[in-house]
């Protein structure tokens, strides 16, 4: 198929696809805006090498993250990690189908397209609103960067609105971001059969294995290994902070996170089943044989926003650590007798933490309109079936309360999992800190060494209520939103052929 | 005119008497016209003369009407000849088609009817495939495509009665044997 | 002559219904058979068996000498854009693209350049009567005219086999006649294979021979009488 046909057939939409195109212009928008911040963090010019001190910093700017050379590079990988859940947003819009897009992939198949074909076409209109998507964001990105540009008293400025990055690396992001769109599209249709009579979800029959729940648990338990892993390690004269070690440490935090996505089904499942058993309302039932027929329907992105659950967790729990770290210091401080303060900025790493839990508060929503995303797909999907259970005397309310028990009864249990995972990922390993302060008197040879202080650092139980919390709160609006589709798909109008 | 074969497959399966050959016609093949007793003994004269039925004794209790007829063995080879043959598939075999079917079933072989059955049927298609060809021809003149489907359409017709009548076939069977 | 295309024993039910029952069926090369039955017979899913839009569940289809059964999917596609034409009742048409558009699809998915492809079309349009609607969605015309483009997209690959679904059974009489005569005539003229589907008999009378099913079984009386023989 030359590329000309495969443009004039993936923008051959009307209607109902417009607000998919345009959904995905949206997102890829934003996903261009967040790369394009991270490309302008990486031109701030580095003024010196690595011992320079404070000489290197780029003291234009206010904050240190953008001033100290050594936290840029967190910043930009924060915001290219965020960007990621963005662009998959925006590849997800591919499964928002619509009876229009289905008749005509059905009749293009059946005209002889191939399957790879017709995912082909499909994927291709989100790359080319990808595009159109990506050049919006660019315009919004200099319409930012322009406006945001606003110097404090001192000269300084809030955001590095004062470099640009380089015309290749513009014109780079602009390809990049409909191409990863594409491939997320077409990664996402794997589930998708596009036959010659119609389009159908290949839904999953079998039992999710426990594997994934052995997974978690392993994950929950790995940081235990990381002590003795780097004591291990280090007997075997790897540093301390070296590569191996962080890889050693990523990959087991990865492992805990990635047992609890893909754990998503057995959960779901297994709340079915518990539905199944227990409830006594016919909305609690429906949704107990829904999520054992199908338990990953709509999981990934759910998976996504346990993700933005456990990160969010573990980075309270670090915060909870610092805390500890200064206020052992400081004790230890006072007792050296050097007064009360101490020597670290407090200020800049818990704004730099805040700043991460910005982040992933926005990876969450993104998630959480991902979920609305799937789960609005579904409905319109079903709407036949939906239309005719209406028709045929089952309460829309009972369809309702179905879809609410569908996405709480596995949140619940997944969200504090969730928690404890990513809780128990930076607490096991660090459970206390230990100070040995010093009292010297005036030479450094007089110096006597105290007791060593410990302070065990508490888990930050009101700062996780708020994250398992606001995981809820978003639910119930994608929930809200989702009843909203239910409303207008199980309109009687549906059971007209056609 | 199917007439005389009528009779003899009334008379097929047991003797009767003129008056009661008569009836039975006339019962079993309500939309025909009905027979005339002139015209029953004028065509039972013809199939005696012919030797396909003889008579076999009178009933004393009457007159000419009480004459018993049978067939005769050339009377039963005429019989199976006629039903046997298939009609030619052209306008206005409505009714020979009908008698046919309806006189296949009286005899009562059902492997029989079948046979007949199948054959006209694919004369029937066979005709229609003619006739099509004769339509489609290019250059065919108006004439030839109206008399085509003038043809085609009565041909269709047939075959869909065909078609319902074996889907009521066992009502029928009962009736006409019965 | 030579068969090109044959099912043997061919079973396909849609869950626990079984639609076929050990049908065989053959077709030469050049030949015209209509499948015929009543609704619900399984005529349609034969056709969609032997042309490879759908996998038998058991038998095998034979075309030149190859079993489409081991064929992947992809490759059962490709077919249709190549050597099978395939002409529905209706809902093959794309209604976002022109007729012109509609008619050179095949041969733009098999990777011709636009305008060869748009060629083709023009001329299938011309051939047809309809070459004035090249720029008209299929939304904007009469069923005819929509069916005359499917016969033109159908035939756009000069394929050897067409399989015609109820082709004319959303048209008047006169329309359908003018469909399948220009059917028919293409293929005498170029020696292709048409596998037509419908339950009617003036319809079946297009065709060379006729092989009837009764409840997913081919039954030789063509009336539905005793299968049991």
């Amino acid at each position: 198929m030359k590329p000309a046909t495969l443009l004039r057939l993936a923008l051959a939409g009307s209607g109902t696809d417009t607000l998919r195109v345009v959904f995905t212009a949206v997102s890829s928008a934003l996903a261009g805006l967040t790369v394009l911040s991270a490309a302008t963090v990486i031109a701030i010019p580095e003024l010196g090498g690595p011992d320079s001190g404070s000489d290197g910093w780029n003291s234009q700017y206010r904050s240190s993250l953008l001033a100290e050379p050594g936290l840029r590079p967190g910043v930009v990988a924060t915001l290219l990690l965020a960007a990621v859940p963005i662009v998959a947003l925006a590849g997800q819009c591919v499964r928002f189908g619509s009876p229009g897009r289905d008749r005509r992939l059905a009749a293009i198949r059946l005209a002889g397209a191939t399957p790879r074909q017709a995912v082909l076409i499909a994927a291709g209109e989100t790359a080319m609103a990808a595009t159109v998507g990506s050049i919006a964001g660019l315009g919004v990105y200099l319409v930012l960067h322009r406006v945001l540009h606003r110097p404090y008293a001192d000269g300084r400025l809030p955001l590095p609105t004062d470099v640009l990055p380089s015309a290749p690396e513009v014109v780079g992001i602009l390809l990049v971001v409909p191409v990863l769109a594409g491939l997320a599209a077409v990664l996402l249709l794997r589930k998708v059969i596009i036959t010659p009579f119609g389009v159908v979800r290949r839904a999953r029959g079998r039992k999710p294995s426990v594997l994934p729940g052995v997974l978690i648990i392993a994950g929950v338990f790995a940081p235990l290994m990381i002590r003795p892993f780097g004591e291990w390690l280090l007997t075997q004269n790897v540093v301390r902070g070296s590569t191996a070690f962080l890889i050693g440490a990523t990959l087991m935090i990865v492992a805990a996170i990635v047992g609890v996505v893909i754990g998503t089904g057995w959960i779901a499942y297994t709340a079915g089943r518990v539905l199944r058993r227990y409830a006594r309302r016919p909305g609690a039932l429906l949704a107990g044989r829904q999520l054992m027929a199908d338990p990953w329907s709509g999981s990934r992105t759910f998976a996504s926003l346990l993700a933005a659950v456990i990160i969010g967790a573990g980075v309270y729990a670090y915060r909870s650590y610092l805390l500890t770290m200064f206020a052992a210091t400081k004790q230890a401080n006072a007792l050296a007798g050097d007064g009360g303060g101490s020597f670290y900025d407090t200020g800049f790493y818990l704004g730099a933490i805040d700043l991460i839990n910005v982040t992933i508060g926005i990876g969450a929503v993104i998630a959480a309109i991902g979920i609305l995303v799937a789960v609005a797909e579904g409905i319109v999907s079903r709407r036949r079936a939906y239309a005719a259970l209406v028709a045929q005397g089952v309460p829309r309310r009972t369809l309702g309360e179905a879809l609410a028990w569908r996405a709480f009864a596995p949140l619940v249990p997944a969200v504090l999992i969730a928690l404890s995972v990513g809780v128990g990922l930076i607490r096991t390993p660090l459970p206390a800190v230990s100070v040995t302060p010093r009292r010297c008197g005036g030479e450094p040879t007089q110096c006597v060494q105290l007791p060593e202080l410990t302070l065990a650092v508490p888990v930050p139980f009101r700062d996780l209520a708020l994250i398992g919390g606001s995981a809820l709160v978003l639910m119930t609006l994608v929930v809200g939103a989702a009843l909203l589709v239910l409303r207008t798909s199980t309109d009687l109008e549906e059971l007209r052929t056609g | 005119m199917s007439t005389p074969y009528v009779l003899l497959g009334l008379l097929a399966s047991a003797p009767r008497h003129g008056y009661d050959l008569k009836r039975a016609h006339d019962e079993r093949l309500p939309l025909a016209k009905p027979l005339a007793f002139g015209q029953v003994y004028a065509t039972l004269g013809r199939l005696e003369r012919d030797g396909y039925v003889e008579q076999s004794g009178q009933d004393r209790a009457g007159g000419p009407d009480r004459t018993w007829y049978v067939i005769t063995d050339p009377g039963r080879d005429h019989l199976d000849e006629w039903l046997s043959a298939v009609e030619p598939p052209a306008p206005h075999v409505t009714s020979t088609l009908f008698s046919k079917v309806v006189v296949s079933l009286l005899v009562a072989d059902a492997g029989r009817a079948r046979e007949y059955l199948i054959a006209q049927r694919a004369a029937h298609t066979a005709r229609m495939r003619e006739l099509t060809a004769i339509k489609s021809r290019p250059g065919a003149a108006i004439g030839d495509i109206v008399a085509a489907d003038y043809a085609i359409a009565h041909l269709d017709a047939d075959l869909r009665w065909l078609q319902t009548t074996l889907l009521r076939v066992a009502d029928l069977e009962k009736e006409v044997t019965g | 002559m030579t068969v090109l295309l044959s099912g043997r024993d061919i079973e396909k039910s849609y869950g626990p219904t079984p639609a076929l029952r050990r049908v065989d069926i053959e077709v030469g090369e050049g030949e015209i058979v209509a499948v015929t039955g009543p609704s619900g017979c399984g005529k349609s899913t034969l056709l969609h068996c032997l042309s490879g839009i759908m996998r038998a569940d058991a038998g095998t289809v034979t075309y030149r000498d190859q079993d489409l059964g081991l064929w992947s999917e992809a490759r059962r596609s490709e077919l249709r854009r190549s050597e099978f034409g395939v002409l529905f009742q209706f809902g093959q048409l794309v209604p976002e693209l022109t007729a012109a558009e509609n008619v050179a699809l095949p041969l733009l998915l098999a990777g011709s350049g636009r305008r060869e492809a748009r060629k083709s079309a023009m001329s299938w349009l011309e051939r047809l009567d309809v070459g004035d609607l090249a720029e008209v969605p299929p939304g904007e015309m009469s069923g005819g005219q929509q069916q005359r483009c499917a016969v033109a997209r159908a035939l756009i690959t000069a394929p050897r086999v067409l399989f015609a679904d109820e082709p004319t059974g959303a048209l008047d009489v006169l329309t359908g006649e003018q469909v399948l005569t220009g059917i028919t005539e293409i293929a005498r003229d170029r020696g292709m294979a048409v596998v037509l589907v419908t339950h009617e008999p003036r319809i079946a009378a297009y065709a060379d021979r006729e092989v009837t099913l009764r409840d997913g079984r081919v039954d030789a009386t063509g009336l539905g009488l005793g299968l049991a023989s």
